[in-house]
């Protein structure tokens, strides 16, 4: 039966795909429904968080920093409460990484200020001595991409039934409403910051990078 | 259908394979280099603007090396091993050929608008599965050409018998279909834009959180074991046993050790997720599964350690046969790492570290890049019909990549062991004892020290692409096809 | 039906199917040692599918047309 199989490509294909799609049934579908329940509490991103985490996304800042808190006292010592899968239910995609080049930011937004963050994407360094991680002085000039932020909310709304506009969630509303929120939410980050030229783009209705990197980053806890 | 002494196999698809074999490997590997460096010495990181940063740039390497010069190795080699084993020529099907030749420059566009795309930032974020979802429509349609291609060989056979290595090419075609298919499923933005104007090339994953992770690391384990394994084990298969001449130490082994893999392998992805949020069991799965899978990988480096029993003098005379049967050995060595690194107890302390990077490159230099390099050589003499420009290059080339791959691994050893204890060292007050920063700055004796481990690497593949050019414009014209050991010319 | 014994049954289902899958591994290989010994079929004959693959080779098992699928 065996050596039947082994010269017949068609069937061959077939019992080699069955085994090779075995595992993927009994360990991904079971658990799927169950692991996605937001816990208490979290509420979807706002739009301006959505482009922050964006620019997060676009500079691979994932490549070398985790947000996966590991229930081991070390870790809860130095980061904060270890991660709950719920907390995760509105980020797609995930961003646990897998290197710690740098520090797990899960928490981030307990311990660091906009200041801060302004001061260090300039220049690591400078900040902390003996950082390694590179400068980000372009988040400063690139403009974010509020409407993309939009449309991606959007469709997590109209597609995934994530609860924006719901009673107690974020609110999204027509794109109108949600560029005018986010300039708002924008205006209250570039407040705390001091590089002039950034003050004078929100001012104009423009949203630096670093201003919405830095909502989304205050926005981990 | 009889054998007609005219007919010829058809090397032109292998060459243009070839080719982006050594374009992609030296942009890959390059952009590798800087990256080490880029650790070691940051300010290497801002030289050019938003496009030169680590971040920008990690894809980029990735992406290069695997899905550049990985994939375009494969493709060479089952181009040339497909044929030769089921005894059929492309030149018998004009329709095998054009898919076989639309299958390439699909892919060569392909990768050409992911290095653009990365540069520019337009990612996904999921690692090894970066490219947009336009690139990713792309990369369906040539797959798919792939197969086409794959199973119209296999139909046109003249053997019965299908040879175990066109069993592993098959596996990688249907399993990356799989995979890719699954982890790939995005929702592309802009048709719920409700009139805003945003962009065209984003998406979001069909799957959010827990579950995104989920099904990313039973894509990225597999992705490896897809490309990075089975594809490779076909190439040892065929071309070790062809070099050295001698029969394969144990058919019967190659196909259990094969039954093995492709059950066991796909269960092991949990291990990339262990202490996360995701059920317990299926941690405690991927972790006793990798170590399981410690049998099957064994099964196929021991079956080629013994195919040389006997003729090990083979060893001594040819760089070909070192290469590969050093690339064996590399595959144990990072086949009995990962199982430990996916023990419980020792991954709490390698996760997130070096130690990482380390074990992927003890595998993908030491038996990936090796054993490519290797099947390249052999198949050199015979689609120029020239011989080897040089043996003394090539020795040289292995042992300087040799020398770098050992600076590579036991630097990326040491720091990620450091780094992981120093994470969770206290003080006799219970404070932690080191800021992270301190468990930074340690590293850069390692980092630097990786950092030339890769460049030793680079500087022997350039070596490799040299000899390669000068066999096929200058090296001796051979009469006729060399049966077993590749000629060369001292 | 609840969480509790869906997840029961799931554990069985898995248990039994690794069962299943162990026999068919096991099965297989015993059954290709038996009839390499027996001389029903000589396996290690295949590495020549290797070694003497050029294209005017004669065929190791020459493919039978009319019956193939």
């Amino acid at each position: 039966m065996f050596h039947w199989l082994e010269q017949r490509p068609f069937f061959f294909a077939v019992m080699l795909f069955a085994t090779i799609a075995f595992a993927g049934i009994i360990e991904i579908i079971p658990d799927f429904a169950k692991a996605s329940q937001p816990t208490v509490g979290t509420k979807p991103h706002t739009v301006l968080e959505l482009a922050g985490r964006q620019v997060y996304i676009k500079d691979s800042c994932n490549a070398c920093h985790s947000q996966l808190i590991r229930p081991f006292k070390s870790e809860t010592d130095r980061y904060g409460m270890y991660s709950l899968s719920g907390e995760y239910a509105y980020d797609r995609p995930f961003l646990w990484g897998s290197k710690r080049t740098g520090p797990d930011l899960h928490r981030v937004g307990n311990y660091r200020t906009t200041e801060w963050h302004e001061n260090h994407m300039l220049a690591p360094a400078e900040v902390v001595p003996g950082s390694i991680m590179p400068k980000y002085p372009h988040m400063f000039t690139n403009t974010a991409d509020i409407a993309t932020a939009y449309a991606n909310a959007n469709t997590q709304k109209s597609v995934f039934g994530v609860p924006y506009d719901k009673d107690g969630m974020t609110k999204l509303g027509s794109w109108e409403e949600a560029k005018a929120q986010a300039l708002e939410d924008a205006k209250k980050v570039a407040a705390d910051m001091k590089n002039q030229s950034v003050k004078d783009a929100v001012a104009n209705g423009q949203v630096p990078e670093i201003v919405a990197l830095i909502a989304y980053l205050n926005s981990l806890k | 259908m009889q054998s007609n002494a005219q007919l010829e196999y058809d090397y032109s698809v292998v060459k243009l394979f070839t080719f982006t074999t050594i374009l992609f490997g030296i942009i890959g590997m390059l952009v590798g280099v800087i990256l080490a460096f880029q650790l070691a010495f940051p300010e290497l990181s801002n030289l050019a603007g938003e496009y030169g940063t680590f971040s920008r740039l990690r894809p980029i390497h990735t992406n290069g090396v695997a899905f550049g010069f990985t994939l375009s190795g494969i493709f060479a080699t089952w181009y040339y091993v497909g044929q030769r084993v089921l005894k059929m020529s492309l030149k018998e099907s004009k329709f095998l050929m054009t898919v076989a030749k639309l299958h390439f420059w699909l892919y060569f566009i392909t990768i050409l608008l992911a290095v653009v795309t990365l540069t520019l930032g337009i990612t996904t974020s999921k690692e090894y599965a970066e490219l947009e979802w336009p690139l990713d429509l792309l990369i369906v349609v040539w797959w798919v050409l792939w197969g086409v291609s794959m199973f119209g060989m296999i139909g046109m056979r003249r053997e019965r018998t299908i040879y175990v290595s066109v069993w592993y090419y098959m596996s990688s075609f249907l399993a990356v279909a799989m995979l890719f298919l699954f982890n790939n499923m995005e929702v592309p933005t802009m048709f719920w834009a409700n009139g805003a104007p945003s962009s065209a090339m984003h998406s979001i994953s069909m799957y959010a959180g827990t579950n995104d992770a989920l099904v990313q690391w039973w894509y990225g384990h597999n992705a490896v074991a897809f490309v990075f394994t089975t594809p490779i084990i076909a190439m040892i298969y065929y071309f070790l046993p062809k070099e050295s001449g001698q029969n394969v130490f144990s058919y019967k082994l190659s196909v259990l050790a094969f039954w093995g893999l492709m059950f066991v392998y796909l269960w092991a992805g949990g291990h990339h997720l262990l202490y996360s949020t995701v059920p317990d069991w299926m941690q405690t799965m991927g972790s006793t599964m990798s170590v399981v899978l410690i049998l099957p990988s064994w099964g196929s480096a021991i079956n080629m350690l013994l195919t040389m029993k006997g003729e090990w003098g083979q060893l001594q005379t040819s760089p070909l046969i070192k290469f590969m049967i050093m690339a064996s050995t590399f595959y144990m060595l990072s086949t009995i790492e990962g199982p430990i690194q996916a023990i419980k107890s020792v991954n709490a302390i390698a996760h997130f570290t070096d130690w990482i990077p380390g074990h992927v490159h003890d595998g993908t230099l030491g038996w990936v890049g090796f054993m490519v390099m290797a099947a390249l050589f052999h198949m050199a003499p015979r689609i120029f019909k020239r011989e080897l420009y040089s043996k003394k290059l090539m020795e040289t080339q292995f042992w300087l990549q040799t020398v770098g791959i050992v600076l590579y691994f036991t630097s990326m050893w040491i720091a990620g062991i450091t780094q992981g204890m120093m994470w969770r060292a206290y003080d006799e007050y219970g404070s932690l004892l080191y800021s992270f920063i301190d468990t930074v700055t340690v590293l850069h004796p390692y980092y630097t020290l990786r950092g030339i481990g890769g460049l030793f690497y680079l500087i022997g593949f350039l070596m490799f692409a040299y000899n390669i050019f000068r066999t096929a414009t200058s090296g001796r014209v051979l009469d006729k096809e060399p049966a077993n050991a590749s000629p060369m010319a001292s | 039906m609840d969480q509790e014994t869906l997840m029961t049954i799931a554990g069985y289902g898995k248990f039994f199917l690794l069962l299943f899958i162990f026999i068919m591994f096991y099965g297989y290989a015993f059954s290709i040692y038996r009839r390499q010994r027996s001389g029903e079929r000589d396996y290690e004959k295949y590495s020549e599918l290797v070694l003497n693959d050029s294209l005017d080779a004669v065929p190791l098992e020459k493919r039978d047309n009319s019956k193939e699928k």
